[in-house]
């Protein structure tokens, strides 16, 4: 090994963590720059309110936007309560035996199950064994038993990070234990629970492996009315219009992913926005 | 004298392993018994068993019998116990909320208050009783968190008096404190032996001596000697107690 100067050994460290950094950088840079460039002149008020037409070359993109909110609002419905209460049954009441061990290993790997996975799942069990169909309750139900395990970690360590010590003033002054979790543990674990929940619906909201097999649909000329209905989806009709019809006009694709990215990155932003705020009040 | 609580050949174990061995204790209604002892020598543990606080610990087991007025408090439920026999910890825990909300926490959750307008009452009486009222009065909303230290440890000890229990635990109360502020909290106490049964824990002989009738003497996990307070630093019976007393060891 040549022995480098402390000095110079220094500066290169530097310089190849800086290089990295910009490494991870840019390429979103330059995706969100080009998108930007070649959809935002797609993006009008009829774009974002009306039905596509002329096969889907023209007129808006409503119905995927429509889509893409009815089943995620659906999932996160779903799956939100289920995952916080099921993370505070994990974090504040079950004894610590090989049974809560395996379950808590399960959850933690579950989440990292391929989507395409959830996909089939769903397919098998919501839309042909339930008979739900090809729909939003489908999707949003495969969605939410996807996105459950997230929940259900993040909730955990959001409730963990309660130091113990409230926990414990609480239960001496003789407050039950559900109380304490109703009045003490949740009301400071809520900003962490939010901050997981927002970031897992921008996460779902841009998912297409699962809803491609259990809720949407190629084009549909009306919008969504029940949640029987099957839906366009941003993600799909971006795909599909990418791919599928010919001739079609660049800046309505990059259109299309650009309101996609716009919904995303404002999930995201209302998330750290949410975690400042929460922080700045906490009071320990 | 009457007897409050009765201890009856308690042992405690953490993981199997003995940290307090056949202990048999009285403590009288109204008085404040001081527990002194080096570290490690059980006295957090007696206090925890007494308020079954670490009944929340999996590797904890007991075996004896404590009796609270005639009840097995092994066999009450525990909310109701905890209620009836509050324990003060070294570190101060004020829950993050304002100071006026701190006390009228539990009372409410307990459902000790039948209407709103009894709360101020009640959060007055606790402060005062526990020497803070003159110091908070002005900012009863603001954060409890940015209380002093010694300010802190004596708000939880008005939230313990606002549920009004009959016994109060303490362990080591004023560990972190400077001696004004453990002057304060010692004369809260004090004053609250007219109406509350007291056990103090405490690292400091002079803290006992001031404030307690009697004081037990632990050593690892055993009870050494039992006495009045002024005999016990006076004239112990035993070697050992004189030896921890006149700082020869522990
Ligand atoms: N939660 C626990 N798990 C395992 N062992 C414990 C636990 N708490 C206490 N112990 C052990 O039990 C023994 C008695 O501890 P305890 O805290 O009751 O002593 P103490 O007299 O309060 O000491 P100190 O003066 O340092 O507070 C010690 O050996 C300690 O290591
Ligand atoms: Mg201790």
């Amino acid at each position: 090994m040549i022995k480098l100067n402390p000095k110079l050994s220094q500066k290169l460290s530097y310089t190849i963590l800086f290089l990295a950094t910009v490494l991870a950088v840019v390429p979103v840079v330059v995706i969100i720059f080009i998108i930007i460039k070649n959809g935002a002149s797609a993006i009008t008020w009829e774009f974002l309110t009306s039905m596509p037409k002329d096969g889907m070359r023209g007129g808006g993109i409503l119905p995927a936007i429509l889509g893409t909110l009815s089943i995620v609002t659906c999932a996160i419905a779903i799956t939100l309560p289920i995952g916080v209460c099921a993370a505070i049954y994990l974090s504040e009441y079950a004894k610590n035996n090989l049974l809560t061990r395996i379950v808590k290993l399960a959850i933690v790997n579950l989440a990292g199950v391929p989507s395409v996975v959830y996909g089939l799942f769903g397919l098998a069990i919501f839309v042909m064994f339930l008979k739900l169909g090809v729909s939003i309750i489908a999707g949003a139900l495969t969605l939410s038993i996807m996105e459950l395990p997230v929940i259900i970690t993040t909730s955990r360590s959001a409730l963990n990070s309660v130091p113990y010590s409230f926990r414990e003033a609480s239960l001496s002054l003789g407050v039950s234990r559900w109380q304490t979790v109703r009045y003490i543990v949740l009301p400071n674990a809520i900003p962490g629970i939010l901050t997981g929940a927002i970031l897992s619906i921008s996460r779902i909201s841009g998912e297409t492996a699962t809803i491609l097999f259990t809720a949407a649909a190629f084009s549909v000329p009306h919008l969504p009315h029940s949640v029987l209905d099957q839906v366009m989806t941003l993600p799909y009709h971006l795909y599909i219009i990418s791919t599928q019809i010919p001739n079609m006009p660049e800046n309505v694709i990059f259109g299309t992913a650009l309101v996609l990215l716009l919904m995303v990155l404002t999930m995201s932003f209302v998330a750290i926005v949410t975690r400042i705020y929460f922080r700045k009040r906490r009071k320990w | 004298m009457v007897d409050k609580i009765k201890v009856k050949d308690l042992s405690c174990y953490y993981n199997k392993k003995c940290v307090l061995e056949s202990l048999s204790i009285n403590i009288a209604q109204n008085e404040i018994l001081s527990i002194i002892g080096p570290a490690n020598s059980g006295k957090t543990t007696f206090l925890r068993t007494l308020n079954r606080m670490n009944d929340l610990d999996v590797t904890y087991s007991r075996t004896g019998k404590v009796y609270l007025v005639g009840d097995n408090i092994f066999d009450m439920n525990m909310e109701n116990l905890r209620k009836r026999i509050g324990m003060l910890f070294a570190m101060p825990i004020p829950l993050p909320v304002s100071i006026y909300e701190n006390i009228i926490y539990a009372p409410k959750r307990l459902g000790l208050i039948s209407k709103k307008s009894e709360q101020d009452a009640i959060v007055e009486q606790a402060l005062k009783d526990a020497s803070l009222w003159n110091e908070v009065k002005d900012r009863l909303s603001s954060s409890a968190m940015k209380l002093s230290g010694g300010q802190q440890q004596r708000l939880c000890i008005a939230r313990i008096l606002a549920i009004n229990p009959e016994v109060i635990l303490f362990d080591e109360p004023c560990s972190g404190l400077d001696p004004i502020s453990t002057a304060k909290v010692e004369e809260s106490m004090i004053e609250l032996k007219q109406r509350y049964t007291i056990v103090l824990v405490t690292n400091n002989v002079k803290q006992a001596s001031r404030v307690s009738s009697r004081t037990a003497f632990f050593l690892m996990g055993k009870l050494v000697e039992i006495d009045k307070t002024d005999r016990l630093f006076v004239s112990p019976k035993e070697k050992r107690t004189e030896d921890y007393i006149t700082g020869r060891f522990g």
